[in-house]
């Protein structure tokens, strides 16, 4: 097995594959953004258009605002759930009564398909339907319309987020603190470190990787929710509460125009990878004067 | 598969790893440590950032050639420095 010969050679079936369905594509899709290609358009075919999708795209109004909805979306909602994911994994290191039907409980929204949960949040939440504006309005004489006031959509698309995605968090924290070794954490105690020592000093660097992992998969899934937010508040109010992807889907502009919808999903892969690599950095430890 | 996994299962650079590493990372003005790809990754970041943030506020005044050698240089100097 030392040879890199028979290395390529078990590698190149995974490496055809991901040429052929993850490389090209890609190349395509970025040779597109550099035309002209409407469906609808009187002159069929592409035509060079050179930087003029990007043009128009950082002039575009509803894109931009897309973009700065789409980044609060993914921050409140990433936050809250790695946050909430660590106290439940913590808590579910502990022994207690009920713990084994908590943990299936638990993880039953994972297995909701993302449409579906997108339905039953907009049972939840239809007014004169749903029992949450009723609540909010008998209880607390709280008016709850997401299809008139924006800042609840968004509200509500995080919390459905987080009931979402929270046990997702909660099993990777789990199973990356069941990894750490009791040792350290025993020497942290006895040195006389005390609980937030503890978690700072010696949890958290044992935890990096895990953490870095999980965050990536929700920052990347964040940025591209469709269907659930879609099915909740299709959008609205007005255009008010459309994020990058369901904007770029929704919108006649860009749905009809592939190469404006390639230079649109192009951007936003730059901006995820831009954020990831950022996070990473962050959390990594590389930064100058760490000890990796 | 040069490298080890040690009890708790972190993976354990090999020495010969460890030493091509420190080969390829070495410091520069970049507030973290960096090999070769990720100054060149840097680079088409930054070129990228240019040029739409040129598209946005300066083309009225300015080509957009004018980002792309100021881009070129920049991405040349955090290879080299960075």
């Amino acid at each position: 097995m030392r040879n890199p010969r028979t290395g390529w050679l078990l590698l190149s079936p995974t490496l055809i594959i991901l040429i052929i369905f993850g490389f090209m594509p890609f190349l395509y899709v970025l040779v597109v953004g550099f035309f002209d290609w409407n469906v609808f358009a009187a002159e069929d075919g592409m035509r060079f258009n050179g930087l003029g999708n990007y043009r128009r795209l950082v002039f575009d109004d509803l894109f931009l605002h897309s973009v700065g909805l789409t980044i609060r979306f993914a921050v409140f909602a990433i936050v809250s759930e790695v946050v909430l994911g660590f106290l439940l994994a913590q808590m579910l290191t502990r022994k207690f009564p009920g713990k084994s039907l908590f943990r299936i409980i638990h993880t039953f929204p994972l297995m909701i398909a993302p449409i579906a949960v997108g339905a039953i949040w907009r049972l939840l939440v239809i007014p004169g339907f749903g029992p949450v504006p009723f609540v909010l309005d008998r209880w607390f004489d709280f008016t709850y319309q997401i299809g008139t006031y924006p800042d609840q959509a968004l509200a509500t698309s995080v919390i459905m987020d987080v009931w979402h995605w929270t046990p997702f968090v909660t099993l990777t924290m789990l199973a990356g603190l069941s990894a750490i070794p009791r040792e350290p954490v025993e020497q942290a105690k006895v040195d006389g470190a005390n609980r937030l020592q503890v978690f700072w000093y010696v949890t958290l660097p044992f935890l990096r990787p895990v953490l870095l992992t999980t965050v990536f998969i929700r920052i990347m899934d964040a940025i591209r929710t469709v269907d659930e937010v879609w099915m909740l508040a299709g959008g609205g109010p007005g255009t008010r509460f459309t994020g990058i992807y369901i904007w770029r889907v929704t919108s006649p502009g860009a749905s009809a125009d592939w190469g404006y919808g390639s230079s649109i999903s192009l951007i936003t892969l730059y901006l995820t990878i831009v954020l990831c690599w950022l996070l990473f950095i962050a959390i990594s430890g590389r930064r100058k004067g760490e000890v990796e | 598969m040069s490298d080890r996994q040690d009890d708790v299962g972190a993976t354990r650079e090999s020495p010969e790893r460890a030493k091509l590493k420190s080969a390829s990372e070495r410091p520069g003005f970049l507030p973290f440590h960096t090999n070769a790809f990720d100054r060149v990754f840097i680079g088409v970041v930054i070129l990228i950032g240019i040029h739409l943030l040129w598209l946005r506020f300066m083309e009225p005044a300015l080509p957009i050639e004018v980002a792309t050698v100021i881009s070129l240089v920049v991405g040349y100097v955090v290879v080299r420095r960075g």
